[in-house]
């Protein structure tokens, strides 16, 4: 983030010059057609502003996922396709986020907690458990 | 701390199973979508195939191979919510997050439509996160059947489901052919899902999902402008033209409707409505938005340039049934 910070400057000149050409994909091809996103966002004043905040975000992101294993050649579009605030999220809370990824592994902790729940009425898993009447 | 609220409330509380179970005989047979595909998870990779469970049936043939560089997080050993939708978005579908009540979920999979879900089987304090596919259920013996993990049929009591559920926040997807709607989407929420389609440029996706929003809100301008702004990015004029207009004539007070309204007319040679439609979004906002008054110079420019009666005009005959008023056809020409 510290070195992010140093580079943010001569950086965002290059990016504000893309900003401009990414803010012609779309309706936007003529002098000012209103996006459909303006119109949910209904923020459009900001929008300048935190378009190039955003994009500035996302190179963060990118970063994120490439030290986090993700290949270079993926990065790219895994990025385009998050939304400016989804982005946002990924940048100020990735490492909290939950990743859903492996059940098998954990079965075996699982099955003695819910053994044990199961036989205090908390759980109902296992049938050959003797359950409270419950519902 | 979140931890310790989690572990207090996961105890305790089902408040939602006793609220369905209670209303059990809503539903009083069981429901299965028996024909929602199964792929059995590889190490860390539930994520892909619980979303490639869910594209199938969505249209999309993709395996949860393919899907592995779209999702996987290779450090955490998993895959992230944010991605998930986004990759979904990828093959130009519409990830729908569902509110978060078993009732919701349970609406949606009696509609035919299976849900993703993330769940925490572990406990707070030891997370241990995981996506499955919900596919069925039945009230009277209380359960909910699941495509996980390397069960194809993963039978679970509501109780331990809304517990698992719950500490993953509820979190619940619906992902479907473009232009159906989940049953129970809700307007504003519904189009925000649809708008980062425009962004990957999926407009064929977009304005199926903007046509599909307005059958079920037929006043909804966002999407309108969003049907009309697809179309237009489509190259289909007439078509954007369409609902450009029936968006400023069923919200004249929307400058966007006008201006965009404007922009088509003016593409298509009408440049003399278009300066009137510009103008209409100059004098509802345009001291607020320098772009409206953009769009009106632009028009006024090209009026002073064109010789009278020489602009090339497209005129677009609106279909019957756009309008109730009848109006005088025109027929698509050149002059």
């Amino acid at each position: 983030m510290q070195s992010f910070r140093r580079l943010a400057k001569p950086v965002s000149y290059a990016l504000i010059t893309g900003v401009l050409a990414l803010s012609l994909h779309g309706p936007a091809a003529r002098a000012a057609m209103v996006s459909t996103d303006q119109i949910v966002g209904a923020q459009q004043s900001q929008q300048d502003r935190s378009k190039v905040v955003a994009l500035l975000t996302r190179e963060d992101v990118k970063t994120a996922l490439s030290s986090r294993g993700v290949s270079t050649a993926d990065v790219q579009a895994r990025v385009d396709a998050m939304t400016d605030q989804e982005v946002h999220a990924l940048a100020t809370k990735l490492d909290q986020m939950p990743a859903g990824g492996d059940a098998l592994g954990v079965l075996v902790l699982v099955f003695i907690i819910l053994l044990i729940t199961d036989a205090m009425g908390i759980t109902d898993i296992f049938p050959f458990v003797k359950k409270p009447a419950r519902r | 701390m979140f931890a310790l609220l989690a572990l207090a409330g996961c105890a305790s509380s089902i408040p939602q199973t006793e609220r369905v179970l209670a209303d059990a005989h809503a539903y009083p047979k069981p429901v299965e979508l028996a024909t929602v595909p199964f792929y059995p998870q590889e190490a860390y990779q539930c994520g892909p195939a619980a979303l490639a469970m869910l594209l199938q049936v969505a249209g999309v043939d993709i395996s949860p191979e393919q899907l592995v560089p779209q999702v996987y997080l290779p450090s955490r050993e998993g895959s992230l919510q944010i991605e998930m939708l986004a990759a979904a978005r990828r093959q130009g579908r519409v990830p729908y997050v569902l509110s978060p009540h078993l009732e919701t979920l349970l609406t949606e999979v009696a509609s035919g439509h299976p849900v993703l879900v993330l769940q925490n089987l572990g406990l707070s304090w030891y997370p241990k996160w995981h996506y499955a596919v919900v596919v069925g259920f039945n009230l009277p013996q209380g359960e909910l059947i699941l495509r996980s993990g390397l069960e194809a049929r993963h039978v679970v009591p509501l109780a331990t489901f809304e517990r698992t559920w719950a500490r993953g926040r509820h979190w619940a997807v619906v992902i479907l052919p473009p232009g159906r709607l989940p049953q129970t989407a809700e307007e504003t929420p519904y189009l925000a899902a649809v708008v980062p389609l425009e962004r990957l440029k999926h407009w064929r996706e977009a304005s199926q999902s903007y046509e599909a929003a307005l059958k079920r809100w037929p006043k909804s301008l966002a999407a309108m402008l969003g049907l009309g702004n697809s179309h237009y990015a489509q190259g289909e004029k007439c078509e954007a033209l369409w609902a450009f207009r029936r968006a400023a004539r069923e919200h004249p007070g929307s400058a966007a409707a006008h201006n965009n309204m404007a922009h088509v007319m003016a593409e298509l040679g009408d440049l003399h409505n278009a300066e009137k439609a510009a103008l209409r979004a100059v004098e509802l906002e345009g001291d607020k938005q320098p772009i409206y008054r953009q769009t009106l110079d632009d028009i006024r420019r090209q009026l002073a340039e064109s010789a009278p009666g020489k602009t090339p005009r497209v005129s677009c005959p609106e279909p019957a049934g756009i309008r109730r008023k009848s109006v005088a056809h025109r027929r698509a020409d050149i002059r």
